[in-house]
């Protein structure tokens, strides 16, 4: 199969604070690919070189053939951008949004204005297309967007967190656009997202990526493989450490399970059938003296993976915060 | 093939369509150049005699006073860019094929061109207040002002590229076009200013337009007509390849 994204070695530091750290991924043709990871791990980063709008500091890539060092302006011609935050001009109207976008891109009179018109039916927002922006809500401001990333065909499409900031219900409404973009046109995308859910139900390939670098790649089943069983949570009370070392122990010796311990006292064990061990992790509890608080149990999903693989949930966003700050920071003073 | 007018295109309805969107705008532009005449130029021709010229201060005023408005209006044409960083739409420039020459000089033209509307809006509600003004020549005097107005728009353009609050790009655009602005005979001819002050009015491309401006409708300037064309147009490139430079440099974070 061919392939539409290639990076080789791609990386972008500001400053001191290296974003994107030497990334390898190919992407194939026609497929939806994910970057997945919490916030500020560099994925818009990273889209935004691909894109040509920022220099990578070193390595390159190739997208749809070409390098985005080399050759950005044939880059910028094939590929469509939905950025993570709005880009548009909310005093005008969404046809005239379009149509300014079609203008950038070359394309005039009437197969402009058919083409504009034919995707905002695709977005179903046909009747809303001499409406200044102003009036939309944020649902349809990113449909708008969508289909303005399609005006000049582009072979391949870039959505940086596409449901971002959207309500349930709109969410799994874009999820439907995105799959039948993908099934009509023919079009390979590369989305980010730090929703674990969109990652697996949208991708059919996942790279998840943290502090700048890719720690697995692989379809979602694959990488849900690596997790086998179910995992189970324990929140424990604060007790002294040889305590709660004498607890692991045994849990380790007594299931033959790896407990892993997690931030703010609280225990993560991978175990083939929960309901039948949950019993004994309690008598384990009792005989160590032990005070479990909480204890929840889960199916195995990309969290327990992003889990196995960070020591973090990728929803604890205390830690990767502090990185986006950083993250923004470096950028604003490493500008000049 | 993307054929390059089009980015220019692009750019430039998206100036104008905004300016006619914003009636604030439409509306503010034209009240504040109408106070300066009413208030200033009608409450000092009573008190003021000009050294020099047997005219009266008001016809000496409005002419220099019809090209400060288009002067002013220019420099917040940079304000957009700020806009754009702001609200994400200079994203979607800067990552389309259109070359980024042909979308910044779009940009320029259409500041021009909202603000050479200013200055014909404030021509029209100035002809009342005054009978000795040649206003046939209204025609060319916005020619001339629509080259100092492409350069004022790359001074502000410029600005805007290294700015990124709306607060900063006031507070630095007030702070050049004040002095440009009295400096360059709007208010008070350049022949009786201070050598320092002449200093500032020869780099004001304002100075120029206001000079041919009142050559052209009053009779009176205080330099050869072409020698203002030619200084004039040495600004306009040199402040268009300023602003060629600085937005070819812009990137988004």
């Amino acid at each position: 199969m061919d392939i539409a994204i290639e990076t080789i070695n791609l990386t972008k530091r500001f400053g001191d604070l290296t974003a994107v750290d030497h990334i390898n991924i190919g992407i194939r043709k026609g497929e939806i690919f994910g970057l997945l990871g919490p916030n500020g791990a560099g994925k818009t980063t990273t889209i935004h070189m691909l894109a040509t709008i920022l220099k990578p500091t070193e390595g390159t890539a190739f997208v749809g053939g070409y390098d985005i060092l080399s050759e950005s302006e044939k880059v910028r011609r094939i590929i469509g951008i939905v950025f993570q935050d709005t880009t548009v001009d909310r005093n005008l109207t969404g046809f005239e949004n379009l149509w300014v976008y079609g203008k950038l891109y070359g394309l005039s009179g009437s197969y402009l204005k058919d083409r504009i018109v034919e995707l905002l039916r695709f977005v179903e927002l046909e009747r809303w297309k001499d409406v200044p922006l102003r009036k939309y809500s944020g649902g349809m401001i990113r449909r708008l967007e969508i289909a303005r990333s399609m005006l000049n065909e582009p072979e391949i499409l870039f959505l940086d967190e596409p449901t971002l900031g959207l309500d349930p219900q709109t969410r799994v409404h874009i999820w439907e656009y995105i799959r039948r973009i993908r099934e009509e046109k023919d079009i390979t995308i590369l989305l980010t997202t730090h929703y674990l859910e969109e990652a697996d139900v949208l991708c059919d390939g996942l790279a998840i990526i943290d502090y700048g670098k890719i720690i697995a790649i692989g379809s979602p089943n694959e990488l849900k493989s690596k997790v086998s069983g179910d995992t189970i949570y324990l929140k424990i009370a604060h007790e002294d450490g040889r305590k709660i070392d004498f607890f692991m122990r045994s849990i380790a010796e007594n299931l033959n399970a790896k407990p892993q311990l997690l931030r703010d006292s609280r225990v993560m064990i991978v175990v083939p059938n929960a309901p039948q061990i949950i019993p004994q992790i309690f008598r384990i509890a009792s005989e160590t003296e032990i005070t479990i608080k909480e204890l929840t149990y889960s199916r195995p999903s990309l969290n327990e993976v992003f889990i196995k693989l960070t020591g973090r949930s990728i929803r604890d966003e205390s830690g990767s915060i502090m990185q986006l700050m950083r993250l923004r920071r470096a950028i604003r003073f490493g500008r000049r | 093939m993307v054929s390059p007018i089009n980015g220019f295109i692009a750019s430039y309805y998206l100036q104008v369509k905004r300016f006619w969107r914003s009636k604030s705008r439409v509306i503010g532009s034209i009240v504040q150049p109408v106070f300066w005449m009413i208030f200033f130029g009608i409450g000092f021709t009573k008190s003021v005699r000009l050294i020099g010229p047997a005219v009266s201060y008001i016809d000496f005023l409005i002419p220099g006073v019809i090209l400060m408005t288009i002067f002013t209006a220019s420099f917040m044409g940079g304000m957009s860019v700020i806009w754009d960083k702001e609200f994400g739409f200079m994203k979607v420039v800067l990552v389309s094929p259109a070359p980024r020459q042909m979308s910044l000089l779009g940009r320029i033209m259409g500041d021009a061109t909202i603000a050479l509307f200013q200055g014909l809006i404030i021509s029209l509600v100035a002809y009342p207040l005054t009978s000795n003004l040649n206003y046939l020549a209204i025609p060319i005097v916005l020619g001339v002002a629509f080259l100092v107005s492409i350069s004022v728009s790359s001074i502000g353009i410029t600005i805007a590229s290294k700015m990124r609050s709306f607060e900063g790009f006031g507070l630095i655009v007030n702070l050049i076009s004040m002095p440009l602005t009295f400096a360059s005979g709007v208010f008070f001819p350049i022949d009786t200013m201070p050598d320092w002050m002449k200093i500032i009015a020869y780099i004001s491309p304002l100075t120029y337009g206001a000079d041919i401006a009142r050559s052209l409708m009053l009779g009176i300037s205080s330099m050869d007509i072409m020698t203002d064309i030619f200084a004039l147009s040495i600004l306009t490139i040199m402040f268009v390849s300023m602003a060629l430079i600085i937005f070819e440099k812009t990137t988004i974070e």
